[in-house]
């Protein structure tokens, strides 16, 4: 569709940049916010534009913690963060392919039920099956641990429904010209399934590591050992620190610094992802 | 050597479908044959079992001298082409070549040795780095090629390998496939519907119709000489004609729709009264009207396809369709009459009720 009328293109550009500037200004307001020091943003009008404590907060962030907060430093909640992020996304991605290419390959006793069972899961997020987890897992004496933080939200059925969708694609010819060509099942799933399935992988990496990184109810249910602390809850934490007055200017900081992660993971990712996207290898 | 043998193959689906029943053939070493039929007959079937794709339920296939029915597809000695290539999409043209190889822990040099004697033979030295996506689709079928011939099996399996391409480029590797053949001497098994491909490729033709074997024979043979009504329809372009009636006491004479009969100058070799299918291909009609028979076509349209004429009609006085092919550009109005002969020998034969030929 190539249409060329001056007053549409201009159109949809303003509700372009429009929708890229409501969906900015809270981030900006959190960055000017987080270079101010306490009282600047006490103090009406609010300041749009940085202020001179930037270097001061951020330092005081990454080394010594808030006093306010249990005094955990960021770097520590960051590294939590970090590890609960990356083992539910690479937990996720290992069990659901491996579920999606036992179901799609392979013709067992009960095959169609055991995808039924899987499909049914989504209907039960973590928020859903709460009070039997967390019975399950104080019961095997995990709580405090990394495992907790992780194990839990590594069973959905999101990802395998979608690599099952994707290998339902991959033609029946292809699975034939590798059992010709002398591959048994492990070696068609390094060879060839795997290969094909990176830009699935790479997609999904992104999504399962904002879900992880962005988790909140779970990790706050099951930690209270201040040392397995994740970002998200330090935030909580600074914002409802009890009597005293919530330190807006390093909580700005931390949002800022909680967001710069899954921002890398975006960028480093997107090419593989919008290849997916654009180039179809079948 | 790799003389393939099958013996009461028959193919019975979960649902309780009989794809294929009690296929019975004997294929020598370095023959190429083709099993050919309609959509749906079970030719597939048949090579996807030969290939171990598919579970065999009755019945012994032979490789050589080795039973083979339970082996997996990677242990028979085989290699397949399929329609759709099935190149790995994300290998180049020669790590899809030496896949199997390296399966199979062929040495390097080995594996060299062949994917330089294999793409000098298919011209792909210059495409050796590319991806198939990269590729034409005649360049990715030679590839696919390719990659079967490295693995110096015993027995081709070649599934509709040229329905893909277009016309002239389907004529172009028809003939490289029949040179490929020569050169490497092995045993071919190729399935196809077109009967074109199937005639100019064969050494022998397995014509299949419903699961079942019409007829094994060579092209001429199978031209000739069609054991049933299905091949002789199937086998020819345009398809044969055929005029049904009754065989008359005199057997001279054949009566078709009871008001209109033909007459022949010596006897038919059918039993008076019996209810025949009378055969005649478009070519052997010839607007002389001599020899055996003499029958009036009234036209309906006419195709000029340069080198010959084919008028479409239908037999005067009956209702049966007629074709013709008369030899160089013609004229002709529809609603013409034409008169047209036969030689005795051109004549086909069949049972009306079972297709049987009868002479």
């Amino acid at each position: 569709m190539v249409e060329n009328r001056p007053l549409l293109t201009f159109l949809t550009h303003f509700a372009l940049i429009m929708g890229v500037v409501f969906l900015c200004f809270p981030v900006w307001m959190a960055l000017v916010a987080s270079t101010h020091g306490p009282d600047a943003l006490a103090r009406s009008p609010i300041p749009m534009w940085f202020g001179d404590q930037g270097w001061q907060n951020y330092s005081q962030l990454l080394a010594a913690g808030l006093p306010e907060a249990g005094g955990v430093p960021l770097g520590r909640m960051m590294w939590n963060s970090l590890i609960m992020a990356l083992g539910i996304t690479f937990g996720k991605i290992a069990v659901s392919i491996l579920a999606a290419y036992a179901v799609v390959y392979f013709r067992f006793p009960f095959r169609m039920g055991f995808f039924w069972m899987i499909f049914i899961t989504l209907m039960l997020p973590v928020e859903v099956r709460i009070l039997p987890t967390f019975d399950v897992v104080t019961k095997l004496g995990l709580l405090n641990t990394y495992t907790v933080l992780i194990i839990p939200l590594i069973a959905s059925a999101t990802a395998t429904l979608l690599f099952r969708q994707f290998f339902l694609t991959i033609p029946d010819e292809l699975v034939e010209a590798a059992r010709i060509d002398r591959a048994g099942p492990m070696r068609f799933f390094w060879d060839i399934l795997m290969p094909l399935s990176r830009t699935n992988i790479a997609a999904l990496f992104i999504i399962l590591f904002i879900y992880g990184w962005n988790q909140y109810l779970w990790p706050f249910l099951v930690t209270s050992d201040e040392s397995l602390y994740t970002v998200v809850m330090g935030i909580q934490r600074m914002v409802n620190s009890g009597e005293a007055l919530p330190v807006w200017h390093l909580i700005m900081g931390t949002a800022i610094l909680a967001m710069v992660p899954p921002v890398l993971v975006v960028i480093a990712m997107q090419k593989l992802f919008v290849k997916g996207l654009v180039e179809s290898e079948k | 050597m790799a003389e393939l043998s099958i013996t009461g193959l028959g193919k019975t689906y979960p649902g309780g479908v009989q794809a294929v029943e009690g296929v019975t053939a004997e294929i020598a070493d370095g023959e190429f044959i083709v099993l050919v039929g309609p959509s749906g007959c079970g030719k597939s079937t048949i090579l996807r079992m030969i290939a171990g794709l598919e579970t065999i339920t009755t019945g012994d296939l032979l490789i050589g001298d080795r039973r083979v029915n339970n082996l997996e597809p990677g242990d028979r000695d085989i290699a397949m082409v399929f329609q759709n290539y099935a190149l790995y999409p994300h290998m180049t043209v020669r790590k899809n070549m030496e896949y199997g190889l390296k399966n199979e822990g062929l040495p390097r040099s080995e594996i060299d040795a062949r994917i330089a004697e294999a793409t000098r033979t298919l011209r792909l030295e210059d495409y050796l780095d590319r991806k198939p996506r990269q590729l034409s689709g005649g360049q990715r079928q030679r590839v696919a090629m390719g990659r079967a011939i490295v693995r110096d099996p015993k027995v081709f399996l070649f599934d509709e390998p040229l329905s893909n391409l277009d016309a002239k480029l389907r004529t172009q590797l028809r003939a490289e496939l029949k040179a490929l053949h020569k050169r490497l001497g092995a045993t071919f098994v190729y399935v196809t519907h077109d009967q074109v491909e199937a005639m100019s490729l064969a050494d022998r033709i397995i014509i299949m119709n419903a699961g079942r074997v019409e007829q094994i024979g060579l092209p001429m043979d199978l031209y000739l000489r069609p054991a049933t009504r299905f091949v002789a329809e199937f086998i020819g372009s345009p398809a044969m004609n055929f005029v049904e009636g009754t065989v008359d006491p005199d057997r001279r004479s054949l009566a078709v729709n009871g008001s209109h009969s033909l007459r022949f100058a010596e006897p038919l070799p059918a039993e008076p009264g019996h209810k025949i299918a009378l055969g005649i291909r478009p070519e052997h009609l010839t607007e002389v009207p001599a020899g055996a028979l003499s029958m009036e076509l009234e036209v309906d349209f006419i195709e000029q396809l340069g080198a010959d004429t084919v008028v479409h009609g239908k037999l005067a006085g009956a209702n049966s369709p007629l074709a013709v092919r008369l030899h160089g550009v013609q004229a002709g109005a529809a609603g013409s009459v034409v008169t047209l002969g036969c030689e005795m020998d051109n004549l086909h034969l069949f049972d009306l009720g079972t297709g049987q030929r009868l002479n």
